[in-house]
């Protein structure tokens, strides 16, 4: 595809087969993917529920193995790595952002966002530094000291953001994060992304809604495990209506 | 540990402060007892051990029938033995004018042997003074200074002692039992010795001059020594250290207990470590969405498993430190003065008891950090991504499980059974360990009065005699019989004295007649080694190896020794003994018999000392027994049922949004535990009497003797009345909590 010729990609996906064998039944939640995502790109999954959207980001995460087929992330083959090793690769390579945000009761927010700096050898004081200047990017340092339950809906996945952001990683993973918000919410969270993105980071943004997917660069359209789209998001545009 | 989830551990333990707070006091008393029992018994044990030097305690003593002279004196030595005086008096007393009497055996202050431990006051000086026992004091309730009445003679009690040959009071050494409200032993300055009439028993303690040291070498010196002795004639008493239970009893009494009181602890510390498990189990649960993420983010197992064991490992630390500081210093004291209670031990040092420490430290920690490491480790073996999906194994299972139709209401409360069974089978468990204590806590003084029941209910006769010789007395309605002391081997080794009896043909003492062959066997023989009708056994002569086998014919109710019965006939043909032989008498009347052929007299006094000095120096034991088992059971309650809420507080508050009031949710949520409870405790009441029956068959088999096992039926009742009472003050403390749950709870959770 068009990024190939700029060097080793971050994320590549050759021939991905996901297959659950349900007693009888098999379902192929991943049907054979090809990707290749390159540094600093901004990639949207979008497909209808059921589609695989969530079983690839797994994948790339490193926090699922395929039945077969072969990962490279950032030319490094990860699919015979040890769960420990595999540990160590997302917290220094990925940052997760979920549906639901998951903070932790009886910390406050930047307690919360410090979490994921265990590992980067910074200091105390370092880690607090970097934890609030994730906060700030997202907009809520001023509630630093609180605890996560004095928060709104929106207020917590920004946190969940400055989290996902704090450790500088390589790639940031997005699983329906408005999910759970409404529209306005939404789109303040969509654009912290955009601008994460403008900030140099690789992001890769799953989603069921469309008019979500249409803000990144790219799209990659996902239906029963295959991929029956890759292009950016202007051509996308043009021939979503066919796709429903 | 750079970990800044570590922030949440003291955040945890203040805003849970009760729980942790109720576990910390209640493992720290329960280290701090065991801890201080181990510390008290240990110095104990040590001084004992030691006094045998620091006392010069006596390598045997025998008893003449007159005194001997220097001369005969000196060639019983023969450079083998030295000889000591310890000539004494048994002295009726009638102190602070109770009309029970009891008998002071009084010795002469002794300088070389056997020496005295002054525990308080002063050693006699003048001819009116006299120290005694300080347990027969205590019993009695003499002080220091007090008067006491001797033959009639009034002495002033100058102090108290502990003789360093009677740690136990045993007044005769072929008694099951001592009594140490009966009996008593205490030393006078010569003049106030000799200002008594009577003779005294002409008492020699010997000493070896080459100290035999192995059991082996103590037997064979013994024998060496009683038949060089036989020769001076008329030997009253013989009594070789090794043999003597006034010294030996308390020695041996004091490491049996050890081992009961760690497995009650260790049994106890894994009961909290499965409350803990469960607690960590329903955290866990409870944020898996955020051990997921922080998964996915890179965390390792061992972290989160670090984050989790943090608080019950820091608990149980705590408590052990705690509670071994407590129990050198106030337990110690309390577990001294329960042994205090029951012999006359010298006075102790405490010693560092390295052992003590690390029962009472390591273990418990080793045994907590084992089970939730168990569970943990199960939990955690789930991928980050199972964590994400909230995919608990566990849970899929039990979702399937399809409800019968019985309303709404008892569908809700059975889907909370269901939802918390591990709890519930943890409060079970810890139902039925609190009941077994509370059991045997309530049970053992009725058991020990229907004992002494059974006992005087049974009895052979008033008065049982036996002699050293055949004496024919003018009949006064008495009725010979035999009797020879056997030794049954039961397995370890352990020997147990079995009395052996000839009894005549149709007895009019005893109502069973003589099978012709074989023999019948006392209840209490056949109950502790599991003797039916038609089993075999062999006995053993004491200190020779000549075997006998017998076959049961019978069960004869007879609790108050082990013993076996038959015809008079056939004890003579067995033992070899002459025609017409015999060796004592059965009496409901005091005989009138020449106290030189009588040997000792069995009366009903003495048939139920074992039962009188067991409640005396236990009775303490049964309440604090008690007190602890309501205490765990209550702690139990509260705990697990404050976890079934806390799981619940979701639910709890969305039914109050549909407008449930609190008393109804109260109903909802705590009639499903009550059921629970009730249940449990049920199934705990008849379970207990089981755990309860193999614990005393276990127990006692560390005893000569049996003592009948017997449940006094309404315990049931009792039991079951405190465990509802403590169940109900647990529960309305829940309802109070459920009221303060605020609604806004399930609007703000979002998992
Ligand atoms: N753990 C699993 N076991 C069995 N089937 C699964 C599992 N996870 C996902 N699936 C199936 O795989 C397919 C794709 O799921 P998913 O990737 O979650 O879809 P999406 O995120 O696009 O909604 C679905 O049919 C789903 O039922
Ligand atoms: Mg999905």
């Amino acid at each position: 595809m068009s990024n190939q010729e700029k060097g080793t990609p971050l994320i590549l996906l050759e021939n991905i087969y996901k297959i659950y064998e349900m007693g009888e039944e098999q379902v192929r939640a991943n049907d054979g993917i090809n990707l290749s995502i390159q540094k600093g790109e901004f990639v949207a999954i979008v497909g209808k529920s059921g589609s695989g959207k969530s079983t690839a980001m797994n994948i790339i995460g490193a926090l699922d193995v395929p039945t077969s087929g072969r990962y490279l992330l950032n030319g490094i083959d990860v699919s015979g790595m040890k769960d420990d090793e595999l540990a160590g690769i997302r917290n220094k390579m990925i940052g997760f952002i979920f549906q639901q945000y998951h903070l932790l009761p009886r910390l406050s927010v930047l307690e919360n966002v410090e979490l994921p700096l265990l590992y980067a050898g910074v200091s105390p004081a370092q880690r607090k530094e970097r934890a609030m200047k994730a906060l700030e990017k997202v907009g809520i340092a001023d509630k630093w000291n609180n605890q996560p339950k004095q928060l709104s809906g929106g207020q917590q996945q920004r946190v969940s953001i400055a989290r996902a952001l704090v450790g500088n990683p390589s790639l940031i993973l997005a699983d329906e994060p408005t999910g759970a918000l409404d529209s306005k919410t939404s789109r303040e969270v969509l654009t912290f992304l955009q601008q994460i993105h403008e900030d140099g980071n690789t992001i890769v943004l799953i989603t069921h809604d469309n008019s979500i997917a249409l803000e990144a660069q790219r799209v990659v359209r996902l239906k029963d495990g295959k991929i029956i789209f890759d292009g950016p998001s202007e051509e996308y545009r043009k021939v979503q209506v066919n796709m429903q | 540990m750079r970990n800044p989830l570590r922030k949440r551990i003291p955040r945890e333990l203040i805003k849970e402060f009760g729980k942790y707070a109720v576990i910390f006091i209640f493992l720290t008393a329960t280290i701090g007892f065991v801890s201080g029992f181990l510390v008290a018994a240990g110095s104990m044990t040590k001084a004992y051990e030691e006094s045998y030097e620091t006392y010069n305690v006596e390598d045997g003593h025998f008893e003449l029938l007159s005194q001997i002279t220097k001369e005969e004196i000196t060639r019983i030595e023969k450079e083998k033995v030295t000889l000591y005086e310890n000539f004494f008096l048994e002295l009726d007393t009638d102190s602070n004018g109770k009309k029970d009497t009891s008998t002071l055996r009084v010795y002469q202050n002794r300088d070389e042997i056997n020496q005295v431990c002054v525990m308080k006051g002063r050693l006699p000086k003048k001819e009116n003074e006299i120290a005694i026992d300080r347990m027969y004091a205590e019993n009695n309730k003499i002080k220091v200074n007090d008067v006491i009445r001797l033959e009639g003679k009034e002495v002033i009690v100058t102090g108290y002692v502990a003789l360093s040959d009677y740690s136990a009071l045993f007044s005769n050494n072929s008694d099951m039992m001592f009594d140490a409200v009966k009996f008593g032993v205490g030393v006078m300055s010569k003049e106030g010795f000799l200002q008594f009439k009577e003779a005294p028993h002409y008492n020699y303690s010997w000493k070896y001059k080459n100290t035999p040291t192995t059991e082996k070498e103590k037997k064979e010196a013994s024998e060496d020594f009683l038949a060089s002795l036989v020769k001076v004639g008329q030997i009253k008493n013989y009594v070789p250290e090794y043999d003597n239970q006034a010294i030996h009893f308390a020695g041996e009494d004091l490491g049996k207990d050890k081992s009961i009181m760690l497995v009650l602890l260790y049994i106890l510390i894994a009961i909290l470590a499965f409350v803990f498990m469960v607690t960590i189990h329903h955290t866990i649960v409870k944020e898996a969405g955020v051990i997921g993420t922080l998964r996915a983010s890179g965390y390792k197992k061992s972290e989160l498993f670090l984050h989790y064991m943090a608080s019950p490992m820091l608990v149980t630390l705590c408590a052990a430190i705690v509670g071994n500081v407590l129990g050198y210093t106030v337990f110690k004291n309390i577990a001294a003065s329960l042994y205090y209670g029951s012999y006359s031990l010298p006075t102790y040092h405490t010693v560092w008891n390295l052992e003590a420490f690390l029962l009472t430290t390591v273990v418990p920690l080793v045994i907590m950090l084992g089970v939730n490491m168990i569970s943990l480790l199960h939990s955690l073996k789930l991928s980050p991504l199972q964590f994400l999906r909230r995919d608990f194994k566990k849970n899929k299972g039990k979702k399937q499980v399809k409800l019968p139709n019985v309303g709404f209401m008892n569908r809700f409360r059975m889907r909370i059974m269901i939802q918390n069974c591990s709890s519930y089978f943890t409060l079970l468990g810890g139902i039925v360990f609190s009941s077994v204590l509370l059991m045997f806590g309530l049970m053992m003084s009725p058991l020990l009065s229907h004992f002494q029941a059974s006992v005087l209910d049974f009895k052979l006769a008033k008065y049982q005699y036996i002699l050293k010789t055949p004496t024919s007395i003018e009949n006064q309605g008495a009725e010979e019989y035999s009797a020879l002391g056997l030794t049954f081997v039961a397995d370890k080794g352990k020997e147990e004295e079995i009395t052996v009896y000839g009894i005549k043909e149709k007895s009019a003492y005893v109502k069973e007649s003589m099978p012709k062959n074989g023999v019948l066997i006392s209840d209490g023989f056949a109950e502790k080694y599991k003797l039916k009708e038609g089993d075999t056994f062999t006995l053993k002569e004491k200190y020779e190896n000549k075997r006998y086998k017998f076959k049961v014919q019978g069960i004869k109710e007879y609790p108050a020794a082990m013993a076996i019965f038959m015809s008079n006939k056939a004890f003579i043909d067995v033992f070899e003994k002459d025609e017409g032989y015999f060796n004592g008498y059965f009496s409901n009347k005091e005989l009138d018999l020449p106290q030189e052929a009588v040997v000792s007299v069995i009366t009903e006094e003495d048939m139920t000392k074992i039962t009188r000095q067991l409640d005396l120096s236990m009775g303490d034991m049964f309440v604090m027994i008690n007190v602890f088992a309501v205490v765990l059971f209550s702690l139990l309650i509260y705990l697990l049922t404050k976890l079934i809420l806390e799981r619940n507080t979701n639910s709890i508050s969305l039914v109050k949004i549909i407008g449930y009031d609190n008393l109804e949710i109260g109903k909802l949520y705590l009639v499903a535990t009550t059921w629970v409870v009730i249940a449990s405790i049920l199934v705990s009441l008849f379970l207990s009497t089981f755990v309860m029956k193999w614990i005393y068959a276990f127990m006692m088999k560390e005893f000569n003797g049996w003592l009948t096992f017997y449940i006094k039926p309404t315990i049931y009742i009792e039991m079951f009345v405190i465990s509802i009472m403590a169940y109900a003050a647990v529960a309305l403390m829940q309802l109070r909590k459920i009221k303060r749950i605020p609604m806004q709870e399930v609007l703000k959770n979002v998992e």
